[in-house]
């Protein structure tokens, strides 16, 4: 596989805060990349440079392809627009049927936002975002307002077009199990200002069943790595406390 | 017209009623009957529907000018406030200063006619319609424009579908008040410098110590103010209820 998009050196700052420090990675064509870290560390930060929407104070990012598609945190659609007119905003020329079908919303153009539920706004969010034809898909928080019925039915239709489309995802959740459901690699973000702090390939197939065996271990496994991680921070923070 | 609407109109009438005749000063309130006959009189001369039609006349120009000059600057101003900030004296100063002192400035420079109340009458409302607008473009859903550019949505879309839909309701609003001021001012306005309409029937009016004619006039103007606003207010309704009663573009 391909690298698509290098990062390197990241590092962003607000004034004298300083949010994300020494953020290099790479990511391949194709692949499912999840930044698991906690909330406030920078991740929604990190999403909004590669959509163009904020400029890194440090380092760069190169080999970001044309068409970003961006599944927001809030759905973000137009009120006063129909979903049609939603998708077609984004993109003109996609066809809304096809797009509503494969987010099990069929039927469903003329509807106004208000008259859809979170999880159905938050569909046409990701239809819109997969009307673009995207070569990346960015994620931030996408499941986080869904309940667990609606936010596996979602992932699982992401993951379909992903089957189909082969299209790079970029995920950031605070999520253990959305993490493991959906990515290929997990990329821990620890600290203040936060930094990548490892990462763990997931190897299962892209069918997965969150409660198969592998699936539950890999689990343990994740969240063993986040606690003796947070009580090594603790440690090290006493430790510097002690010496000041 | 709701029942409470009228019952209020009823009962403005009958207090006047009361009124004069408690005072029995013809010359300060004129009965109902006499104020009455003499918008009978007024209704069955071709010099009132002339003037009526003048007014009406001015007031629409008024309320294009309004529309056409307002919502833009309004936009602009919301956009850049670098801009907004250096055209607030400006905007400060046509908003505070009074009718009557255009009229040194209007009469010298644009003679008695129609012209003048219509520059005058446009200054009065701009500013308001300028603001309201500004405010609208200010409060706008950021997140909104953020969505659109990460989508590389061209400029005239993003315009029509996120800046039209949002100002939408304050156009309407502007409208309403602007309609509402609008035969107010125009009125003033030809009263002071103007050579037909409404208002110079009223300096007549007074010249001539007509007080019923007054009284008739200024009726026939509240009715105006009143009909209009409620017009725009139930076109308004009728556009969204063919549209399924939803807020939408055109």
């Amino acid at each position: 596989m391909s690298s698509l998009i290098r990062v390197a050196n990241l590092g962003v700052r607000f004034g004298e805060h300083r949010v994300l420090e020494g953020w290099s990675m790479k990511i391949r064509f194709g692949e499912r990349v999840v930044l698991l870290g906690e909330s406030g560390c920078g991740k929604t930060t990190f999403l909004k440079i590669l959509g163009g929407l904020q400029k890194p104070s440090e380092g760069d990012v190169t080999g970001m392809p044309s068409r970003v598609g961006f599944v927001f945190q809030g759905s973000r659609l137009i009120p006063w627009a129909t979903v049609e007119k939603n998708l077609r905003f984004a993109n003109p020329a996609c066809s809304v049927e096809d797009l509503l079908e494969r987010v099990h919303l069929s039927g469903w153009e003329h509807a106004y936002p208000r008259e859809l539920s979170g999880g159905m706004q938050q569909r046409v969010n990701l239809a819109r975002a997969l009307g673009v034809e995207p070569e990346l898909l960015l994620l931030d928080e996408a499941f986080g307002s869904l309940d667990l019925r609606h936010k596996f039915s979602i992932m699982h239709d992401l993951l379909e077009f992903w089957k189909r489309r082969r299209c790079t995802i970029l995920m950031v959740t605070h999520d253990i199990t959305e993490a493991l459901f959906l990515g290929d690699r997990i990329l821990f973000l620890r600290g203040s200002p936060s930094r990548i702090a490892g990462e763990m390939e997931v190897g299962l197939p892209p069918d997965r069943s969150p409660w198969s065996p592998d699936f539950l271990e890999r689990r343990g496994t994740i969240i063993r790595r986040l606690l003796e991680s947070s009580e090594d921070q603790e440690s090290k923070s006493r430790d510097c406390r002690k010496s000041s | 017209m709701s029942r409470g609407f009228l019952l209020g109109g009823g009962a403005v009438l009958l207090g006047w009623e009361i009124v004069a005749r408690v005072l029995r000063v013809p010359l300060i309130l004129p009965s109902l009957l006499e104020t009455g006959s003499r918008l009978l009189e007024y209704l069955q001369t071709p010099l009132f529907w002339f003037a009526l039609a003048r007014s009406a006349g001015e007031v629409g120009l008024v309320l294009l000018l309004v529309l056409f000059l307002g919502l833009p600057l309004g936009v602009l101003f919301g956009v850049r406030p670098g801009i907004f900030a250096f055209c607030r004296p400006l905007l400060g100063i046509v908003q505070a200063v009074p009718v009557i002192s255009w009229l040194g400035v209007v009469i010298f420079s644009l003679g008695i006619g129609w012209r003048g109340p219509v520059f005058i009458s446009t200054l009065s409302l701009l500013p308001m319609a300028i603001l309201t607008t500004a405010s609208g473009v200010r409060s706008l859903d950021g997140t909104l424009l953020e969505m659109a550019r990460v989508y590389r949505v061209p400029r005239i879309r993003r315009m029509r579908w996120i800046y039209g839909g949002a100002l939408l309701p304050f156009g309407e609003a502007v409208m309403e008040v602007a309609l509402g001021n609008a035969w107010k001012v125009v009125l003033v306005t030809e009263y002071l410098c103007g050579d037909a309409g409404l208002g110079v029937l009223l300096a007549w009016a007074r010249q001539g110590v007509d007080t019923p004619g007054i009284y008739a006039l200024s009726g026939v103007a509240v009715f105006l103010g009143i009909f209009s606003e409620r017009l725009f207010r139930g076109l308004g309704r009728i556009f969204r209820l063919s549209r399924g009663g939803r807020p939408c573009l055109p």
